[in-house]
C-alpha cells in the first residue's frame, strides 16, 4: 500500500465509488426491468426484453464503472481487506429496496437478510483469502 | 418460488463465480505471457460470456421477484467459493467458515419463505 495516490485516485475513495456504483446499478436494474416486465411471457426468462429500458443501459454503464474502479482498488488494497469492506453493499441494497423502491419487506424477510449479512461478515475475510488461491 | 426460478438463481450465481475465477486466471497469465496470446483471449472471452449469461438471467428474475427477495441469495456465492476450495484445494473448512455458511443458508431459507 505504499505510494498510494491522493485525490480522485485514492484507492479508498475508489472503493467507496465502486460500492456506490454497484448499489445504484442494482436499484436501476430493478426499476428498469419492472417498467418493461413481461412475467407471463416465457421468453422474458432470458432477460433480453430488459434491454428495452434505458435505465437498464445506465445500470450496465455503472456496472462497467464499478468493475474498472474495483480492478484499480485491487492494485493498492489486498482482496482480504477490500472484499469484506465491499460487502457494505449487502446492507445498502435491502435498505435501498425499502426506501427507494418501496418494497414491502416483512419481519421474516428482514430477519433472513440480517442472518445473511452477519454470515457474510463472518466469512468475507477467509473467503477472500481462499479466492486468492483458487 | 418455483423450482425453475431457484435453478435460474443458482445457475446465475454459479456462472458469475466461475467467470470471476476464469478472469483471475486470465489476468495471471498476462504476467508471464502478455496479452497477445490464445490462452488469455480465450479465458477472457469465456469469462465475459459467463458474466453475460449471469446478467441476463438476473434480468429475467428481476421481472418476477422483489430485489429485496432476490438479493440475499448472493450469499450463496461465497458458499460456492468455499465448496470449490474444499474440492479443488482440498481445504478443510474451519469453524468460522462453517458457522458463516450455516447463518447464510438459514437467512436464505427465511427470505425464500417470506
Amino acid at each position: 500500500m505504499q505510494n498510494r495516490p491522493r485525490g480522485f485516485g485514492n484507492p479508498w475513495l475508489q472503493l467507496a465509488l465502486s460500492v456506490l456504483c454497484v448499489f445504484v446499478s442494482e436499484l436501476l436494474l430493478k426499476r428498469g426491468v419492472t417498467d418493461v416486465a413481461e412475467p407471463h411471457n416465457a421468453f422474458s426468462w432470458t432477460g433480453i426484453n430488459g434491454l428495452a429500458s434505458p435505465l437498464v443501459w445506465w445500470a450496465i454503464l455503472l456496472i462497467i464503472a464499478s468493475f474498472i474502479s474495483w480492478l484499480y482498488v485491487l492494485r493498492y488494497i489486498p482482496l482480504a481487506i477490500a472484499f469484506p469492506l465491499s460487502r457494505v453493499v449487502d446492507i445498502l441494497v435491502p435498505l435501498g429496496c425499502w426506501i427507494f423502491l418501496g418494497e414491502l419487506i416483512s419481519t421474516l424477510r428482514w430477519c433472513g437478510i440480517a442472518l445473511v449479512v452477519i454470515g457474510l461478515a463472518l466469512v468475507a475475510k477467509p473467503v477472500a483469502q481462499i479466492e486468492e488461491r483458487l | 418460488m418455483s423450482f425453475l426460478a431457484f435453478s435460474f438463481i443458482v445457475v446465475s450465481l454459479l456462472s458469475f463465480v466461475v467467470a470471476q475465477l476464469i478472469l483471475k486466471r486470465a489476468m495471471e497469465s498476462t504476467t508471464t505471457r502478455g496479452f497477445r496470446n490464445l490462452r488469455f483471449v480465450s479465458l477472457v472471452s469465456g469469462g465475459i460470456a459467463l458474466m453475460t449469461i449471469s446478467f441476463f438471467l438476473t434480468l429475467g428474475l428481476l421481472q418476477r421477484f422483489d430485489l429485496s427477495y432476490l438479493y440475499p441469495f448472493q450469499g450463496l456465492s461465497v458458499i460456492f467459493i468455499t465448496l470449490m476450495a474444499a474440492i479443488m484445494l482440498k481445504e478443510k473448512l474451519n469453524l468460522r467458515l462453517t458457522i458463516g455458511a450455516l447463518l447464510i443458508s438459514a437467512g436464505i431459507v427465511l427470505v425464500s419463505l417470506s
